[in-house]
């Protein structure tokens, strides 16, 4: 695969410790486009060994409009289904820029150990300085090893080490979008994380054109419904549920996921002044939301949105779905943050907000019928757009995305491909 | 004429980075940038947006702006160190040209979602 690719998918062993590594064949690319379609494929092929697939889509890390996409393919823990879940931020881009457009992690480990995936190349390494340790550190102390705070991390807490049910693969030190309890598997292979920096150069096919062709789509957005808007309270705003009041007095700034117009992220500052303009000397001044139904979650518990968002942090330390202890918690009458922290280990039930279908719930449905939504993550999941700004963005539609996808690639999709990669991917 | 950041409107997205490194580079990388927004103190949530011109590193931090002249003392270690944080440090890589053989000038100020770069 010539252009918009590094060209290489890695096979890790977790089993052997070794890596291998393949070309990303033209024709399955030209079959499956990429993403979801691609994850799907090499899911089903390493099927017998338990694989978790990393994957970008097709767009990622280029100046198409929310290229930001990078996902997790793996069967859930919680569904017993094959599901994708999205880590944004800079964390898709940066896997696009390591050296490998796909990696995948079958068996499992007899020993902690982690992934250092850069410049094309993928090692295991021992992980047992950071097993034990919470998300936050985990990734503290990888960076500072690597000696590069760029360095973007998917990790486990202590939630996926005792392989809890509702423990999540964070990006870096925040919450991701999974609801799967991919945590949970990779506990079971003592994967304790992946590490990913990478100095890439993607080429274009048509480099002109498609650049070109990328400054027209932000043109048409730039005056689209969310132009000068921005934050997490605005996301709530547009699902019915204002908390655009309740949550201003803390908000530091809202910041985007890599190349994406509108930013669905949110910094509050709980231990500074949210004003303060200047660097903090505080190490850690506050948290970083970006998983709106986390923080809808403690709000429905009658907490402030001080209290809520210092729950959404030790979740994220811990490494556990803050959905899942907002609605348990719910369920089991606590309501008292100092009660909610106490019972993140161990936490156990049923939950009623578990997502039905193969993508993460994560992304708002807004007012989009499930048929609709769902068609619209396919999409999103296989170009590798930001999924919550897919869902907003309607203008960014499935012919100017099939256009630029021939441009940057030439490979001539079609909306007939699409229509096939999707029907394959729901099922 | 140079480019004007306003940091205050920036939501670290990269685009400005990644158009500048397309004009450098003809394809999609960050290393040729000489625009860039610096992430390493990510749980501070403090950023600046570092731009190389021809004589000046200017530096637009949300409490104000900062022109440095390149060669000047203490250039080194801020500029590599502190709002730099990257493989290829800002100040090895080629200096902005405003796009000069585009027609419709600097690449970052057009990718830019939030209109937070401007022209001077």
């Amino acid at each position: 695969m010539e252009y918009l690719s590094s060209n290489k998918i890695a096979i890790i062993d977790l089993g052997a410790s070794k890596t291998i590594q393949k070309e990303l064949d033209e024709d399955l690319v030209k079959e499956k486009i990429g993403g979801a379609g691609i994850t799907t494929a090499l899911y089903e092929e390493y099927r017998d060994e338990d694989p978790i697939v990393l994957g970008t889509g097709l767009l990622t890390g280029t100046l198409a409009p929310a290229s930001a996409l990078g996902m997790v393919t793996a069967k859930s823990p919680v569904t017993g289904k094959i599901c994708h879940a999205p880590f944004t931020l800079y964390g898709g881009v940066e896997l696009k820029y390591c050296g490998f457009d796909y990696v995948v992690i079958k068996g499992s480990s007899p020993k902690p150990v982690y992934l250092w995936i850069h410049d094309g190349i993928a090692d295991v390494n021992d992980g047992k300085e950071i097993w034990g340790k919470d998300v936050w550190i985990s990734t503290d102390m990888i960076r500072e090893v690597m000696g590069d705070p760029l360095i973007q991390i998917l990790a486990i807490g202590k939630a996926g080490e005792s392989e809890s049910d509702f423990a999540q693969v964070c990006i870096n030190y925040w919450a991701s979008g999974d609801r799967w309890g991919f945590g949970k598997l990779f506990g079971q292979k003592k994967l304790k994380l992946v590490a990913m920096r990478g100095m890439s150069l993607l080429e274009i096919a048509d480099p002109e054109g498609f650049v070109r062709k990328c400054k027209e789509f932000l043109s048409t957005i730039k005056s689209g419904p969310y132009a000068g808007k921005g934050g997490i309270g605005e996301l709530s705003a547009a699902m019915g549920e204002d908390i655009r009041q309740w949550l201003e007095p803390i908000i530091h700034r809202h910041l985007s996921c890599f190349n994406t117009p509108f930013p669905t992220n949110t910094f509050v500052f709980l231990d500074e002044d949210p004003k303060l303009l200047k660097e903090t000397e505080k190490k850690e001044p506050g948290f970083l939301i970006t998983d709106v139904h986390g923080l809808l979650g403690y709000k429905k518990l009658g907490l402030s949105a001080a209290e809520a968002c210092d729950l959404l942090r030790d979740c994220a330390k811990y490494g556990i779905d803050a959905v899942a202890v907002a609605e348990l918690s719910q369920k089991a009458g606590k309501k008292k943050p100092d009660e909610i922290k106490k019972s993140l280990s161990g936490l156990k039930g049923s939950l009623e907000s578990v997502g039905k279908g193969k993508f993460s719930p994560w992304a708002p449905s807004f007012t989009l019928s499930s048929d609709e939504w769902e068609r619209r993550q396919a999409v999103a999941y296989l170009f590798g757009i930001h999924p919550i700004y897919a869902l907003m963005s309607p203008e960014f539609s499935e012919e100017k995305l099939i256009e630029l996808a021939n441009l940057g690639t030439g490979l001539g999709f079609t909306s007939e491909t699409l229509d096939k990669v999707i029907i394959d991917i729901l099922k | 004429m140079g480019i004007k950041v306003d940091p205050k409107k920036c939501v670290s997205c990269m685009a400005c980075e990644l158009a500048c490194g397309y004009h450098r580079d003809d394809g999609f990388a960050l290393l040729s940038s000489c625009i860039m927004v610096t992430r390493g103190r990510e749980k501070k949530d403090y950023s600046a947006v570092v731009l190389k011109e021809e004589e000046n590193l200017v530096i637009a931090r949300p409490e104000g702006l900062e022109i440095r002249k390149l060669g000047s003392t203490g250039e080194a270690s801020s500029g590599r160190e502190k709002e730099d944080a990257s493989a290829k440090p800002l100040l090895l890589r080629e200096p902005c040209d405003l796009c000069g053989d585009r027609e419709e000038g600097p690449l970052c100020l057009q990718f830019c979602p939030v209109n937070a770069i401007s022209m001077n």
